[in-house]
């Protein structure tokens, strides 16, 4: 016989193995979220930064130190992505949309894409599902105005299927799965946006 | 993106703390990590303890999981290395019941499982070391590419390679040793 004619065979020995012992695995899924609720996955390198900058009794001046070390890798970030997002947002485009998204209650999304067939928004305020954004009047200025409770969101773009996380209206950005999401803190209705 | 969308929404909403989301993940891929662990151990009760292990260590590590890799094989990984240790454990933890009487030998499927091939073949894989075993479960149940297999196991795709053709020669002589490729491969 030949080597290949043992593939078949080992195939479906496996395939047959695990089924006569797949009632021990039955349920799995309610044990695993049973042994994890009320926690959350480990923070992450970004995430131990925030919590050392929280604010605490002690250590002053290693915060400040962190805040320093902070500051130069955002001004390095700010120095090499720069050039990379200007082809995107002019300067006057961002302020005129700052300005559009001061004056309302509402949250605004705004992203600029001409050439665009489709941009969704995706965070976790609609549980990562995409939300249409749109583009009525065909100025390449997709928009989707969202009413939103006050709170701290986490969201991307997708343009044209596209991941694109780092929105220059963002409060923050965090990097999540090796991707940049953007964050946003909304204000309670009535205070500053 | 490489990742279906549905289920890139499921995993970033695991990363918010949705426990029902990671719990619906579990479901998807439960079964694959299963047969893979049961492959690797061959025990189910490891296994299971493995499978388990295998998607709360994920769900902890969540935030290490990049999207350019496919999120199987970065689960896959995670149990491979657990299966790993779980046998390193065993050699210096003997056990001293053979597996099947660990099984207790009572259960059906099992039984009847037994009088036929695959138990021959089952046998052959218990004698295999891990080194060629685990590359062939990848291959044969989880239907992973030789260069899934090589990322999974941290080696090279022409190991990869090597290893399984030399575990199917060695399987091939255990299984004519027993007279079972003869009769009922062959």
């Amino acid at each position: 016989m030949r080597l290949d004619d043992l593939d078949g065979a080992l195939r479906e020995t496996l395939r047959q193995e695990a089924v006569a012992s797949a009632y021990r695995i039955d349920g799995l899924e309610d044990r695993v979220v049973a042994t994890i609720s009320g926690r959350s996955p480990n923070p992450g390198a970004i995430g131990v930064l925030r919590q050392l900058l929280a604010p605490s009794k002690g250590g002053r001046v290693a915060q400040l130190a962190l805040v320093g070390a902070t500051a130069a890798c955002f001004l390095f970030l700010g120095t090499a992505l720069g050039p990379r997002l200007r082809g995107v947002h002019t300067p006057e485009s961002v302020t005129a949309l700052r300005a559009a998204l001061a004056s309302g209650n509402a949250t605004l999304f705004v992203v600029p894409a001409p050439d665009a067939e489709s941009v969704t928004v995706l965070g976790n305020f609609n549980g990562w599902t995409a939300t249409p954004l749109s583009d009525p009047d065909d100025d390449g200025i997709w928009t989707a105005t969202l009413d939103l409770a006050p709170g701290r969101y986490e969201y991307a773009y997708l343009v044209d299927g596209r991941w694109w996380g780092q929105d220059p209206l963002a409060d923050e950005y965090v990097r999540s799965f090796g991707e940049y999401n953007s964050v946003r803190y909304v204000e309670r209705k009535g205070d500053d946006a | 993106m490489y990742q279906l969308q549905e289920e890139v929404s499921l995993l970033r909403a695991s990363l918010d703390g949705d426990a029902e989301a990671w719990g619906e993940i579990v479901s998807r891929y439960k079964d694959a990590v299963y047969g893979l662990c049961l492959g690797f151990l061959r025990q189910p009760a490891d296994a299971e303890d493995i499978a388990q292990d295998a998607f709360i260590r994920a769900y902890t590590n969540l935030r290490r999981y990049h999207l350019e890799k496919r999120f199987s094989t970065w689960l896959f990984t995670i149990a491979s290395n657990l299966c790993r240790n779980r046998l390193r454990y065993r050699r210096y933890h003997p056990v001293v019941a053979p597996p099947d009487q660990m099984l207790g030998g009572r259960d059906p499927a099992i039984e009847v499982a037994r009088e036929d091939r695959h138990s021959q073949i089952r046998s052959g894989l218990d004698k295999l070391p891990y080194a060629y075993r685990a590359p062939l479960v990848l291959r044969f149940y989880n239907d992973l590419s030789y260069k899934e297999i090589a990322e999974v196991l941290s080696l090279p795709e022409g190991t990869v390679k090597t290893r399984i053709h030399r575990a199917k020669v060695q399987l091939k002589q255990v299984l004519e040793k027993d007279g079972v490729v003869n009769h009922e491969i062959g």
